[in-house]
């Protein structure tokens, strides 16, 4: 038996301070969040569902609570997360899941640019299509776009894995073109049937970080010609 | 990479040196120098190898037993050539043998516009006469966030340690900054590059992790700093600070983000910053989080959820257009703003940068102070100065013209036993401050500097406290720019305080701002 929290027309500290109590009991469902940013942030376990959609910033620095959404999810969702599962049945806005450390984003629609920029250490899966710059400066975790993608994709990529079901504009700086092995393949069917998502992995190209340093040129320490003292 | 800071003469003084005396018996110089000035043959003789790559540390002096070296600025026919000084002829030829632009720790050289034309006005006949700083109290507390959060931060002096990530500085320098907050009670902030597991007690007076063992009185603010780059943040972190800062941008690199050479990128700060050993960590020069205002006030209200309501919200700033910025930053919801001048430090940047990019300190404070009188929140929401403060007397300038306090970051380290070398990029830094080797860093002994830091903390409130009493305050919130008088025409001109002689606001400032 879930608790149904319904935040129309209430601010952020009022829903926030109610909510806290209420996942420590069990399931929250909420309804009328839309207006509400930065919704969910930093709990450490719980179960919450969305009724509808939700507004920016939703599960920003989630530390371990499972976040579902039946509608569209807003822009930068699951900022900074670190733990936890985050699943939005429809589209989600800008900058999915940056500067994650950790935890599971799915997305069963389309999300916007700058998805997974600075990924540190997350598995974002997009089961529709994203847009430019996705998984710029990733440094960590896999990304894996059923669709298609847009320009730049993995720019300055320094670890990780981008998986791509579809086509892509572009690539972006430091990318490779990589074989998919077997322990790939497994893995994403195994995130196939743990989100029951339809797609064959084996259609799939993986792309991987050029060089492991792709700022930083090692060099031998230089000796100026100009005269001695 | 060798640093061409500048150029220093390094002179061994052949009737004292143990090594002239007797080859093979001292080279402490050549153990010492992390820039291999000493060359040392085979038959153990010591000589002078390198004059080039010495930065003017003066860490071989310092461990000299007989006290035989000498460092020197180069001799003066290369520095009258000017502008073709020695450095700047060093920099063309790095430049054009290399193919790459200057990197440079520390900060700003040269001039820039300063307190040093400000000068202090004392108490006579006709204001309210002097105070005895030896038998009277002086209030020097300082509050940020009484009226907005729970836990308010409380310092006795209105001071703080800028933010020095982890990564910057040695692990050893960031408990240094812990022991020395906690013996004054002040703000220390973590930077960005994570929080250290010891921080966290060492901040409070504790010697243990248990918090069992206090040893240091008051005990010290610990801030976490939300940056670009979002390094080792977790819900977690934010919740471990007393509150938490925003950086926008820094005085030294305004419009760029933290950069971190791969010299500097040891094992341990690449698992805090989740980044290979050895690759630059640069980084992002904005949020990718934030697109306008709007975001930036979503950001602080979920900060604020994160803690419970419970911790200030500081922004800091690099120096652009200050009264918009300020303006910005109160209207976000900021409880405390730093605000860092051109000649705010940095463990790396390109030179180009630090050098030539951003408004001097000294000018950044009447229109920052201007914004919060006209957002009508001076006073209450706090300003803070950082970039090239370095006494109690800068921090009283600062404060007259309307900050509530400021902020020491390179003074700090100097505290420490820098002494401004200007190389902390190369992570070399022969005091263990800004270096990640090991050798290095045992040369930094935590509870010393720490110490240190305490002392010119104590002192600079001091001096504080007495300049506040000889011009008749006893309480540094009374402090106006009625006690300060520039000494020149370009300081009154670009600061609205009173030309000496003239008695006077100059004409564009006489209706109480600038034009």
């Amino acid at each position: 038996m879930s608790l149904v929290l319904d935040a129309s027309g209430r601010d952020l500290r009022s829903v926030s301070t109610e909510l806290k109590e209420a996942v420590a009991k069990g399931p929250v469902v909420m309804h009328g969040v839309v207006h509400l940013h930065g919704l969910v942030a930093g709990f450490q376990s719980g179960d919450v569902t969305i009724g509808g959609d939700s507004g920016d910033y939703l599960g920003v620095l989630n530390d371990g609570v499972t976040i579902r959404v039946t509608g569209n999810a807003g822009r930068y969702l699951a900022d900074n997360m670190t733990r936890g599962t985050v699943i939005v049945e429809g589209d989600a806005g800008y900058g999915v899941g940056q500067y994650c450390y950790g935890g599971t984003i799915v997305v069963k629609g389309n999300a916007g640019d700058f998805a997974a920029v600075m990924n540190k250490g997350a598995v974002i899966i997009i089961e529709g299509s994203v847009g430019d710059e996705v998984a710029t400066y990733m440094l960590a975790g896999d990304l894996v776009i059923v669709g298609d993608a847009g320009k730049n994709l993995g720019n300055y990529l320094i670890r990780g894995n981008i998986y791509v079901g579809g086509k892509w504009e572009s690539l972006g700086h430091n990318t490779l073109l990589e074989e998919m092995t077997q322990a790939d393949l497994d893995k994403l069917r195994g995130y196939f049937d743990e989100y029951s998502i339809k797609a064959d992995a084996a259609t799939f190209k993986k792309i991987v970080r050029l060089s492991e340093k792709p700022f930083y040129k090692a060099k031998e320490p230089i000796q100026l010609e100009s005269p001695r003292m | 990479m060798p640093p061409v800071n500048g150029t220093f003469c390094v002179t061994v003084m052949k009737d004292r040196c143990i090594n002239t005396r007797m080859p093979g018996k001292c080279a402490t110089c050549v153990e010492v120098c992390p820039y291999d000035v000493f060359a040392i043959d085979g038959a153990g003789s010591v000589h002078v190898g390198n004059y080039n790559a010495c930065v003017g540390c003066r860490i071989c002096a310092e461990f000299c037993p007989e006290d035989a070296i000498r460092i020197n600025p180069a001799e003066s026919e290369f520095l009258v050539r000017s502008p073709w000084t020695f450095p700047q002829v060093e920099e063309i030829h790095y430049k054009a043998q290399t193919g790459e632009y200057m990197l440079r720790g520390f900060g700003t050289m040269g001039h820039a516009p300063s307190f040093d034309n400000i000068t202090v006005v004392p108490s006579q006949i006709a204001s309210p006469a002097p105070r005895d700083k030896y038998r009277e109290e002086c209030n020097l507390e300082l509050v940020i966030g009484e009226d907005t959060c729970e836990n308010p931060i409380r310092l006795p002096y209105p001071l703080l340690f800028a933010a020095m990530s982890f990564g910057a500085v040695s692990r050893e320098a960031r408990m240094a900054l812990a022991i020395g907050a906690a013996q004054t009670g002040i703000i220390s902030n973590t930077g960005e590059g994570g929080l250290l597991k010891d921080e966290t007690w060492l901040i409070k007076g504790y010697e243990n992790e248990e918090r069992t063992l206090k040893r240091w009185e008051p005990g010290g603010h610990l801030v976490v700093q939300w940056s670009t780059g979002r390094w080792g943040v977790s819900a977690n972190f934010v919740r471990a600070g007393d509150g938490v800062e925003i950086k926008i941008g820094q005085g030294a690199k305004p419009g760029m983000g933290g950069h971190l050479l791969g010299v500097k990128v040891t094992e341990e700060i690449a698992a805090v910053r989740g980044i290979p050993v050895g690759s630059d960590a640069l980084s992002p020069c904005r949020y990718y989080d934030v697109q306008d205002l709007e975001d930036m006030k979503r950001t602080v209200a979920f900060l604020r959820d994160v803690t419970d309501y419970k911790v200030p919200i500081l922004f800091k700033l690099g120096p652009s257009r200050p009264y918009e910025d300020v303006s910005a930053c109160v209207e976000a919801g900021a409880d405390a703003i730093s605000i860092d001048g051109l000649v705010g430090g940095t463990g790396c940047s390109p030179a180009v940068v630090t050098q030539g990019v951003g408004i001097p300190t000294v000018a950044l404070i009447p229109p920052a102070v201007q914004a919060l009188k006209d957002m009508g929140v001076h006073r209450k929401v706090k300003l803070f100065v950082l970039g090239g403060m370095r006494s109690g007397l800068d921090a009283y300038k600062a404060m007259a013209m309307g900050a509530d306090g400021v902020g020491f970051g390179a003074a700090a380290e100097i505290a420490m036993g820098c002494r401004a070398c200007m190389a902390c990029h190369t992570g070399r830094c022969p005091y263990g401050i800004t270096s990640q080797d090991p050798e290095l860093r045992a040369r930094l002994d935590p509870e010393e500097a720490g110490q240190r830091l305490a002392n010119f903390i104590k002192v600079t409130a001091e001096e504080i406290k007495m300049l506040t009493m000889l011009s008749g305050h006893d309480d540094i919130r009374d402090l106006s720019e009625e006690d300060l008088r520039a000494m020149d025409l370009n300081t009154a001109a670009i600061t609205g305080l009173k030309l000496i002689g003239y008695e006077r606001r100059l004409p564009w400032w006489e209706n109480g701002r600038g034009a």
